[in-house]
Parts: C-alpha cells; sequence; structure tokens
C-alpha cells in the first residue's frame, strides 16, 4: 500500500517532468517566429538598443486581439510555475502575435546582414543562456516560458552587446576612409540638420559642379559607417569638393564623425522635432547638431529659427566666420525669398540683390537653398557662377513631386518626409493646386482633394499633439482624409474632428496598397491627392 | 577551365554607363555559353572587386554591391587577379584567359588600364595602349585627322596664354582629355572661353577649342577589326529637345539603357554619295588609330559636307545595337572581340639590342656623374 503511493507519486513527478519539457520545446520554437520578427524591428531601427522593446509595448497594445494574446501569454505564464503546461499557450502566444507585424515584411525584408547574423547568433546564445540557467537551477520550464516572453528585451540586450564589437570591426573601414580623406585632400562640406539635409546637399552639388570637381555621399550615407563606405567607394582621385550629409541619432555622434572626417565649412539647415524620442529634448537637438561647428572655419546656418540665429551668435563669438542664411529676412548674408503670390525668389547676398525672378522648381525650399548659395559661396564658387546656375536647378526628387495620374488626378508625393514642417508645407501646396478642390471644399464629384497617410513618428512626447494638429489642419483643406495604419490613428481622427467648420470625410485602411487602392477608386480627372509620409511595415 | 573576365567601372565620369555595358557584356556571354564568366568591379576609388556577373545595375547604385569579393591587380609576370586575404590569408589567383575591356572615359579607355594589363600578361579586348590613348586625346586624334588630309573642324589647345583662334566665334570648348559630352562648354567669344577655361572642373587637364556649328548633326558608325574590317549601318542620334545645344551626356546615356535605350534614326537617310566618303573616311580612321575590337567613329555634317569629330575606342553597349546591317549578333560580336584579344597580341617588348654592350663599357656611375 505504503509502496504503491510511493509508486504513484514518483509517476506523477515523472509525469510532470515530461510536460515540462513539452513546455520547453513548446517556448523554445517560439523564439524562431518572433526573434525573426524582433531581428527585423532591430535591423530597421538601426538597432539601436531599446528599439524592440518600445515596438513590442506599441504591437502588443495597439488592437484589442493583440492585447487578449499579450494578456493570455503572461497569465498563462504566471500558472506555469504551477502547471507547466501552460506555458505551452505562452509559446503559442508569442509564437503568433502580435497580429500584423509580420515576418518576413513588405516594405522593408529583413535582410541577413554579416551584421544581422551576428545579432541573431548573440540574441540565440542568450536565450539558450537563459534555458542552461533553468536547468542548473531545475527551473527549466519557468525560465524557458520566461525567455519566450522576453524575446524583445533580449534582442535589445544583444543589441547592446554587440555594439562595441560593431564598433571594433568598422574601425578599419573607418581608418581606410581616414587615408583616403588624407591622400585626396579635399575641402569637405558637412551638412547636418533634422530635415532639409539631402535637398540641401543637392543644391550645393549641383552650384559647385561647374566650378570644382565634386563628389556627394550618397543618400542615406549618413552615419558613421555609411560616410566611411561613400569616402571608400566614392571618393575618386581628384576630387576637390567632398559633401558629406551627417545625421545623428544621440550626442556624440557627429562629434565622432567630425573627428576623422572634419568639415571645414559646417552647414546647419534646420532643427525640428525628428528623432525626438531618442534624443529627448529639442535642446538636446541643437546640441547635437552644432557638433559639427567645432572643426569648421565656416558655419552656413538658417537663422529664421530663433534656436540657431542663437546658436549662430553664440558660435560668432567663439570665432568662427558665420554665413546665416534665411528665407525671410533680406538682411542675412544669404537671403532666397519668396516673391509674393508667385513661385519664383529673390536671391540676396551680403543684402545686395543678385537675382530676381528665380523661377524655383518643384520642392525646392527657399532656407534650403540659401543654406547651399552660402555654402557654395564658402568654397569659393563666385557670385556670378552660382547666379547662372540658379536657372537650371533640379527640383527635389520624392520632394513633393506633383504628377498626373494615368487616370487624369493630380498626385503629390511627400511619402519621404517625416516632419511636422515639411508635412504643412505639403498640405498648403495641395491647398494652393489650381483647379481642383480648394476653392470649392467638397465639391461634388470632381475638385475633390484626399489625403493619405499615416502621420508623423519619432516625435517622442509630442507624436500625439503633432498629429492631432496636423490632423485638424487637413480638415481646413481636404475633402478626405485616409489614416493609414494604426500607430497614429487616434490622433488624427481625433484632430480632424476637432476642426468644426470642415465636412471632411475621414476613413481609415489598415496598410499603404489598402490606401492606393482607396484612392484609385475614388478620385477622377481633376481630384487631387497628397500622400504625406509612408511607414514601413514594422509600424502598427 | 579558365573563365572569360569582364571588366567594367572604374575611376572616370562614365563609371555608371560602364557598369551597364559590362553587365550587358557578362549577360551576354552567359547567353552565348561560352562557359564561365568572371565579372570584375573597379569601383570608384580604384580598388578591384569579383562580383556575381548576374547582378542588375541597382546593386552599384551605392557603390561597390554586397557580396562582393575583393581582389589584388599586380602588374607582373606571374600577376593578375588574385582574391586579396582570402580565408586562410592565401592569394586566390583567378585563371582568366582573356578579359572584356568594358571601361569608358578615364583610366579604363586611356590606355592606363590597358598598360596594366599588359604587364601582367592578360589578354584583352579593345584597343592597346597607343590606340586607347590616341582616341582618348582630341588634340591629338583631331591633328592625326587633318595630318593626313581627312575632312575635320578646326580644332586648337585652349590655354591661359593661347592666342585667340584662327576661326570665329561662337565656340565649343571640349575637355582636352575625356570620352563623353561631360564638360563641354558653348561660349560666344574668346574671352568666355578662356574665362571658362580656369572655372570649369572638367578642363584641368586641358581644353581644346572648335567652332561651334549648330547646323551640323551627328552621325555615327561602329567599326570593328576581327575577322576584316567591318563597318556597322550609319547612325543619326536624335536629341532630346530642339533648345539643346549638344547631343548630350542625358541624350547619349541616361535616356535607356546606356546608348541602346537612346533614339536614333538607324540606318540613317542619307545620300549615297554621303554614305560613301564617311565609310571611306571611317575605314582610314580605323587604320590611322590602329584600331582593336570594335569602335565607334563619329562625325559631323550638314548632309553635304562631312568632318570626323572624335572615335570612341570602348563605345558604350560596344556598339552592339548599331550592327543592323550586317547583322551581327551580340554573342558574335563578343566571341570575335574575345578571339581577337586571344590571337592578336597588344604589344611586343623587344631587348634585342640590350646585349650588355654598353653596361660593360660603362665604366663606373661615378665617373658619368662626374
Amino acid at each position: 500500500m505504503g509502496l504503491s503511493t510511493v509508486a504513484a507519486a514518483v509517476s506523477v513527478a515523472r509525469f510532470h517532468q515530461g510536460v515540462a519539457w513539452i513546455t520547453v520545446a513548446a517556448c523554445g520554437l517560439s523564439w524562431v517566429p518572433s526573434g525573426l520578427r524582433w531581428l527585423r524591428v532591430a535591423q530597421r531601427e538601426h538597432y539601436l538598443a531599446g528599439s524592440s522593446t518600445r515596438f513590442a509595448a506599441r504591437w502588443w497594445t495597439i488592437t484589442p486581439v493583440n492585447r487578449a494574446m499579450a494578456a493570455t501569454a503572461v497569465a498563462a505564464g504566471v500558472i506555469s510555475v504551477w502547471r507547466p503546461l501552460a506555458g505551452i499557450l505562452t509559446g503559442l502566444m508569442v509564437a503568433a502575435g502580435p497580429l500584423g507585424l509580420s515576418l518576413k515584411g513588405r516594405t522593408a525584408p529583413l535582410a541577413w546582414t554579416r551584421r544581422l547574423r551576428t545579432l541573431a547568433g548573440v540574441w540565440a546564445v542568450m536565450e539558450i543562456l537563459v534555458v542552461v540557467i533553468g536547468l542548473v537551477t531545475g527551473l527549466a520550464s519557468v525560465l524557458t516560458v520566461v525567455a519566450a516572453l522576453a524575446v524583445p528585451l533580449l534582442m535589445d540586450a544583444a543589441c547592446v552587446v554587440t555594439a562595441p564589437i560593431e564598433r571594433r570591426l568598422s574601425e578599419h573601414f573607418v581608418a581606410d576612409a581616414q587615408r583616403r580623406l588624407q591622400r585626396v585632400a579635399p575641402t569637405v562640406v558637412g551638412i547636418t540638420g533634422s530635415y532639409g539635409k539631402t535637398s540641401t546637399k543637392n543644391h550645393l552639388v549641383h552650384l559647385v559642379e561647374g566650378t570644382s570637381s565634386v563628389v556627394a555621399t550618397p543618400a542615406s550615407f549618413n552615419n558613421r559607417a555609411g560616410l566611411a563606405r561613400a569616402i571608400n567607394e566614392h571618393l575618386t582621385d581628384g576630387t576637390e569638393v567632398f559633401i558629406a550629409e551627417m545625421g545623428t541619432y544621440g550626442l556624440g555622434e557627429i562629434a565622432d564623425m567630425c573627428r576623422w572626417c572634419p568639415p571645414r565649412v559646417a552647414v546647419i539647415t534646420a532643427i525640428g522635432p525628428v528623432h525626438l524620442e531618442r534624443f529627448g529634448t529639442e535642446d538636446r537637438i541643437v546640441e547635437a547638431k552644432s557638433e559639427i561647428a567645432v572643426p569648421a572655419r565656416d558655419v552656413v546656418i538658417q537663422v529664421d529659427d530663433p534656436r540657431l540665429a542663437a546658436l549662430a551668435d553664440r558660435l560668432a563669438a567663439e570665432g568662427k566666420h558665420m554665413v546665416r542664411c534665411s528665407a525671410s529676412d533680406r538682411s542675412a548674408d544669404v537671403s532666397v525669398i519668396r516673391e509674393a503670390g508667385t513661385t519664383r525668389v529673390t536671391v540676396t547676398i551680403g543684402g545686395e540683390t543678385v537675382a530676381t525672378g528665380v523661377e524655383l522648381p518643384t520642392g525646392v525650399q527657399p532656407a534650403n537653398l540659401a543654406c547651399a548659395i552660402g555654402a557654395a559661396r564658402s568654397v569659393g564658387v563666385e557670385t556670378s557662377s552660382i547666379v547662372s546656375t540658379l536657372a537650371d536647378l533640379p527640383a527635389v526628387g520624392h520632394r513633393l513631386q506633383a504628377v498626373r495620374s494615368p487616370s487624369g488626378f493630380t498626385i503629390l508625393d511627400d511619402t519621404y518626409n517625416s516632419n511636422p514642417a515639411g508635412a504643412r508645407a505639403a498640405l498648403a501646396a495641395l491647398g494652393e493646386l489650381e483647379g481642383p478642390g480648394a476653392a470649392d471644399p467638397g465639391g461634388g464629384a470632381t475638385g475633390t482633394t484626399a489625403v493619405v497617410t499615416p502621420g508623423m513618428v519619432e516625435l517622442g512626447s509630442r507624436q500625439r499633439a503633432e498629429n492631432y494638429s496636423f490632423g485638424s489642419e487637413i480638415a481646413g483643406v481636404a475633402d478626405n482624409l485616409v489614416v493609414v495604419g494604426r500607430t497614429n490613428r487616434r490622433a488624427l481622427e481625433a484632430g480632424a474632428a476637432s476642426n468644426g467648420s470642415a465636412r471632411m470625410a475621414v476613413t481609415w485602411v489598415a496598410n499603404r496598397p489598402q490606401a492606393v487602392a482607396w484612392v484609385r477608386d475614388h478620385l477622377g480627372p481633376g481630384d487631387a491627392v497628397l500622400y504625406e509620409n509612408d511607414l514601413p511595415d514594422h509600424y502598427p | 577551365m579558365p573563365d572569360v573576365a569582364v571588366i567594367f567601372g572604374g575611376p572616370s565620369p562614365e563609371h555608371d554607363v560602364s557598369v551597364l555595358t559590362g553587365l550587358q557584356a557578362a549577360r551576354g556571354l552567359d547567353l552565348a555559353g561560352s562557359g564561365p564568366v568572371a565579372a570584375l568591379y573597379w569601383s570608384k576609388t580604384g580598388d578591384w572587386f569579383a562580383v556575381d556577373p548576374g547582378l542588375e545595375a541597382e546593386a552599384f547604385v551605392d557603390g561597390v554591391p554586397r557580396g562582393a569579393t575583393k581582389l589584388q591587380l599586380v602588374a607582373a609576370p606571374d600577376g593578375g587577379f588574385s582574391e586579396s586575404g582570402g580565408r586562410l590569408g592565401r592569394a586566390r589567383q583567378l585563371d582568366i584567359d582573356a578579359a572584356v575591356v568594358c571601361c569608358h572615359g578615364g583610366p579604363g579607355e586611356d590606355g592606363s588600364l590597358q598598360a596594366v594589363l599588359d604587364l601582367a600578361g592578360i589578354a584583352y579586348t579593345g584597343p592597346s595602349v597607343a590606340g586607347a590613348s590616341v582616341g582618348m586625346d582630341k588634340l591629338s586624334f583631331g591633328a592625326l585627322m587633318a595630318e593626313a588630309g581627312l575632312p575635320t573642324l578646326p580644332r586648337q589647345l585652349l590655354s591661359t596664354d593661347s592666342a585667340a583662334p584662327s576661326f570665329d566665334g561662337p565656340y565649343i570648348l571640349k575637355p582636352r582629355f575625356g570620352g563623353s559630352s561631360i564638360g563641354i562648354d558653348v561660349v560666344e567669344d574668346f574671352a568666355t572661353a578662356q574665362a571658362r577655361l580656369s572655372a570649369n572642373p572638367h578642363f584641368r587637364s586641358g581644353a581644346v577649342v572648335e567652332p561651334f556649328r549648330p547646323d551640323l548633326s551627328d552621325l555615327q558608325v561602329a567599326v570593328r577589326s576581327w575577322p576584316a574590317l567591318q563597318l556597322s549601318a550609319v547612325e543619326r542620334p536624335i536629341r532630346s529637345s530642339a533648345t539643346a545645344d549638344i547631343l548630350d551626356y542625358r541624350d547619349k546615356y541616361v535616356a535607356g539603357e546606356g546608348m541602346a535605350g537612346a533614339p536614333r534614326q538607324l540606318p540613317a537617310q542619307i545620300s549615297p554619295s554621303l554614305e560613301k566618303t564617311l565609310r571611306e573616311a571611317a575605314a582610314q580612321v580605323a587604320t590611322l588609330t590602329g584600331l582593336r575590337g570594335v569602335a565607334r567613329i563619329d562625325f559631323l555634317s550638314d548632309d553635304s559636307q562631312l568632318m570626323v569629330n572624335e572615335i570612341n575606342t570602348i563605345p558604350g553597349s560596344l556598339a552592339r545595337y548599331l550592327w543592323v546591317d550586317p547583322v551581327v549578333s551580340f554573342g558574335e560580336l563578343l566571341a570575335d572581340l574575345l578571339d581577337e584579344a586571344r590571337q592578336r597580341p597588344t604589344h611586343a617588348y623587344t631587348t634585342s639590342g640590350a646585349d650588355g654592350t654598353v653596361l660593360r663599357s660603362a665604366g663606373s656611375i661615378a665617373g658619368k656623374l662626374g
């Protein structure tokens, strides 16, 4: 009798142990799809530690289904301490969710680069380490469940661990770049700013290329690794002017680039709440951008923004040669000012008018052009040469291009823009379009205007407010708002509803293809649509 | 089996067009089934890489494509291309039997690359060092044509101390060296021409000046040298806009897939007598420049007069699209180019005469310096 009780107890214990292994297997398997998801997010977010957790928090709370799945996963995880089988449910949830965040990605598929493979390896080791600790302490099933729930956290931890490795690996590319730069010895122009960097760079190339042989960093090569690659692969012997776009996600990054690629001419185009969630405050953004001025002799700066005007005064006091640029103040060192009611501008240099009636192509912002002119002067381009090349300034690609669709409506493409100031300018352009909508808001089938947007992101604490006011402003201009995705849905819709004067229709679609389909179904000849910003599909 | 190599890219303003030509050649060789192809990419900064020959142009947009293997090029008899720093730190030599040179402009078409390939012992298609250099130097080429009695526009060196040309303006200014229309300027008078000389970065290594004749239009013909001298149909390129001063770089290359996509009249509708003059002149140009491979010769004409303008010794798309009459397929063109590369040497070094006599009787070097 006593013996059989013991035997039964042992078999129950064995059964539990067996069950625990099923849980370990289920949760272990769930790491794979979950890991792929968060690897993709980490890659899209430039391997910055914290992004996976931040996006996980967003995704798991964005829809009722995802919230239910998250709650189930956690609850089952807790129950699994006593009933190991419950952990299987956690594994299932983690493997399947969050719904909407696809494994492979449509707009931004996972690319198995060397860097990603390293990250995947380090992350996998961390996951296994947790289970090994479980085996040693006898908590295998509990810790496997925890490891499944903590995939985004461990992914961030892996980002932290790999960051110094990546830095070490990039060291020799940077050393190569530094050597090449010293050998070719061009005049280096560094351009930074929250927005307008690429446009200003392109304008500057145009103004300089008739006078000097010029090489500019290709689009999006604006961090440490990208700059090194641009120099190693594009800086041809004989280059006289090298234009480097320098972006930053945090303090010290530009200072670091300036150590091995010091610009003689520094350009600061604009300050705005871009990447605000990484910086915290806009003052810190100004501080980060101003690092570019340290090695420079000349600093070209847009002073329509009072914060940059203050920075200019500070730098002048430090003995920098300042070139203040403006889109409104004729007394600035360089001004490009719109002639009232036209698409033409007047250009002044040192207070003197050098050109009037200059037609600006689509998308060219006067402030950016002013900065480009200031920088061109700093690298020695004659005023006469600047004036003659202004006449054939190219339009800015993907920056508010107006094109006609095959079925006859106008498309304003501002999908590459992501900042509030640009969004406002685009909206104004939609309002100014001749023909449709604006003159006759809500005027029936023809002349309809629509704005298609997922809203703006990376605005930190101001994200909701910025999208809310954008929604409200859209309501004052357009007949239709098509909100794409869930990221800013509530803020945009609430903002749109707050504008009482409007009779705008608001539609919600899950993704870009659905938005395009909506436009095709609803717009015809004489209508116009503004596509404002586009988010890769790792955003909800 | 040794590989056929395709060389493209290079530190040249025509780097991008060269990538298109190179990828077309690699694809053409692959389609012709002539064995393994090694695609050798020469970067803008002068580095060498082995890349997948099946790549699309887009892979080169940002620079060196993903998955490229770095190579070293050693100019020595047992040199050639090798993978630098292989897995075990050992260099793996590429077994190359002949190379199709697809470089345009710059050191790929001016004899620099050709000289290194000669020294490395790699057989290659297209011009030799001498043919490439004369084709790249507009001043030398123009003088050579004039000297041989071929009709050309007067062409003079433009320098800061040069006297006004013997002809009247408006003038067309061209970089002395360079293959494409990049850097060309049209000016009204000689004072402006001299001002442009210091301002235009493309004139740093010299510029030539010619009378600007908007009444003349372009006529082009491809010539190949193997198995025998052969001329293609004559082409009349069409300018994209009536206001454009000259057939610019955009017209030539950007509009489509290399030259093959540009607007044109082919064969050009010209009088039989003009065509005959053109063909005779083209054959003469080929002989004068020691043509090797396939070249494109550009003429200017007002439909009665004909002027030799320039030669492209390695033309965009290897001028494959011009072979409509006679019909030469791209595969056949490439096969003949490779045949010539293997069989017709680009150089013959001789040391006869260097038999030690001079050295024996030389005495001490110090004595010579004294």
